[in-house]
C-alpha cells in the first residue's frame, strides 16, 4: 500500500512538472535548404535556443546566424557576408503562439499544430503562420516545424547573377527536444 | 605568329582563372586545431564580458579563435553525434561543439574528460544566446 502511494506521489510530481512552467532546448536544430541546378544548398545549426511556456503555449526561438554550417566554406562565407549580413544582424528570432493551445498537448503523443507569430530575420519582422507538430516522443517533449520563406520578404537581396540559381523559396526545418526549465 | 601568341596568352589566363575559381569554390573549412588562438581567457571572465556588454563582446570575439579555460560541467552527445562540452554553468555558461573530425581522431581525449574537472578548449566563438556558443572546438591537451 505504501509503495502504491509512493508511486502515485512520484507520478503526480512528474506530471505536475510536465504540465506547468517553462521548457527549454539549448541545442535545437534549424536548417534551411534550397535546391539549385548546380547543387543543393543546406545550412544547419544545432545551436538554436528555444523556450516553450506551458501556461500559454508561447514559443520563442533564437538562432545565431554564424552557427549555420554548410558543406562548403564559400557557401558559409556568402551566407554570412552577402546575404544575412551576420555582423549587422547576428540573430534570427521567432516568437509565436500555438493555435488552440491546451496543456494536454504537451503530454499527448505527437500531433499536428499551427503556430502564428513574428519571424525576425535580417532585421525584418514578418508575421507568419506555420505548420508543426508537438508532443511526447520517446519520453521527451518534441516540437518540429517545416515551412518556406522567401528571402526577398526579409530584405535579403540576391544578386541577379545567381538569382536564377538559388530557389525562390527556402525550406526551413526546425526540431527541438525540450527539457523542463527552472524547477 | 602574333595571333598564335595572343591565343596562347588568352588560354593561359582562362586556365589560371578557372583554377583560382575552382580552388575558391572548393575551399575547405578552416581547421580550428591548426589555428592560433587570438584570445586566451578564463571562462568566467568571458561570461562576465558577454553578460555585461553583449554587443561589445560580440564585436570583439565573434568569429575569432578563443582558448578558454574553465570547469567542465557537462559532457553530452547531440542527436547528430556531435560531442558537446559545457563550461562553468549548464544553463548560462559556455557551450562548445567539438569538431567532428577532431573528435573522430581523438576519442580517448574526450573519453578522459570528467565533469567537475578543469578543461581548456580552443574554438571559434559564435556569439551569445543565453550562453556563449563556441563551434567548432577542440580540447587543448598540454
Amino acid at each position: 500500500m505504501k509503495k502504491i502511494f509512493l508511486v502515485l506521489i512520484v507520478l503526480g510530481a512528474s506530471f505536475g512538472a510536465f504540465s506547468q512552467g517553462k521548457f527549454i532546448a539549448k541545442n535545437a536544430y534549424i536548417s534551411f535548404y534550397s535546391s539549385t541546378p548546380m547543387e543543393d544548398i543546406l545550412g544547419e545549426s544545432n545551436e538554436a535556443v528555444t523556450i516553450l511556456d506551458s501556461s500559454n503555449g508561447e514559443i520563442v526561438f533564437q538562432a545565431l546566424m554564424t552557427t549555420f554550417h554548410f558543406k562548403r566554406a564559400l557557401m558559409e562565407e556568402h551566407f554570412n557576408e552577402n546575404y544575412m549580413e551576420s555582423t549587422k544582424f547576428p540573430k534570427a528570432k521567432f516568437k509565436g503562439t500555438i493555435e488552440g493551445f491546451k496543456k494536454e498537448m504537451l503530454i499527448a503523443p505527437v500531433a499536428n499544430i499551427k503556430i502564428t507569430g513574428v519571424l525576425n530575420v535580417h532585421g525584418v519582422d514578418k508575421t507568419i503562420t506555420v505548420p508543426g507538430t508537438i508532443g511526447m516522443e520517446g519520453g521527451k517533449l518534441v516540437a518540429t516545424s517545416k515551412f518556406k520563406v522567401t528571402p526577398e520578404d526579409y530584405g535579403i537581396a540576391i544578386p541577379s547573377l545567381v538569382r536564377d540559381k538559388i530557389g525562390k523559396e527556402m525550406e526551413i526545418t526546425v526540431k527541438a527536444s525540450y527539457l523542463p526549465y527552472g524547477q | 605568329m602574333k595571333i598564335k601568341y595572343a591565343i596562347i596568352l588568352v588560354l593561359t589566363v582562362i586556365v589560371i582563372g578557372a583554377g583560382i575559381g575552382l580552388k575558391m569554390f572548393f575551399k575547405p573549412h578552416a581547421d580550428v586545431n591548426k589555428l592560433d588562438a587570438e584570445f586566451k581567457t578564463e571562462a568566467s571572465t568571458l561570461m562576465d564580458e558577454f553578460q555585461k556588454e553583449e554587443a561589445t563582446a560580440t564585436t570583439k570575439y565573434s568569429e575569432k579563435v578563443l582558448e578558454i579555460s574553465g570547469k567542465l560541467v557537462a559532457k553530452n552527445k547531440l542527436p547528430n553525434g556531435t560531442n558537446l562540452l559545457v563550461l562553468e554553468d549548464e544553463m548560462a555558461g559556455i557551450s562548445c561543439q567539438l569538431d567532428s573530425s577532431w573528435s573522430a581522431a581523438n576519442p580517448s581525449v574526450i573519453e578522459a574528460l570528467q565533469t567537475g574537472n578543469p578543461v581548456t578548449v580552443k574554438g571559434v566563438c559564435k556569439g551569445y544566446l543565453m550562453e556563449i556558443k563556441v563551434s567548432p572546438a577542440v580540447v587543448v591537451t598540454k
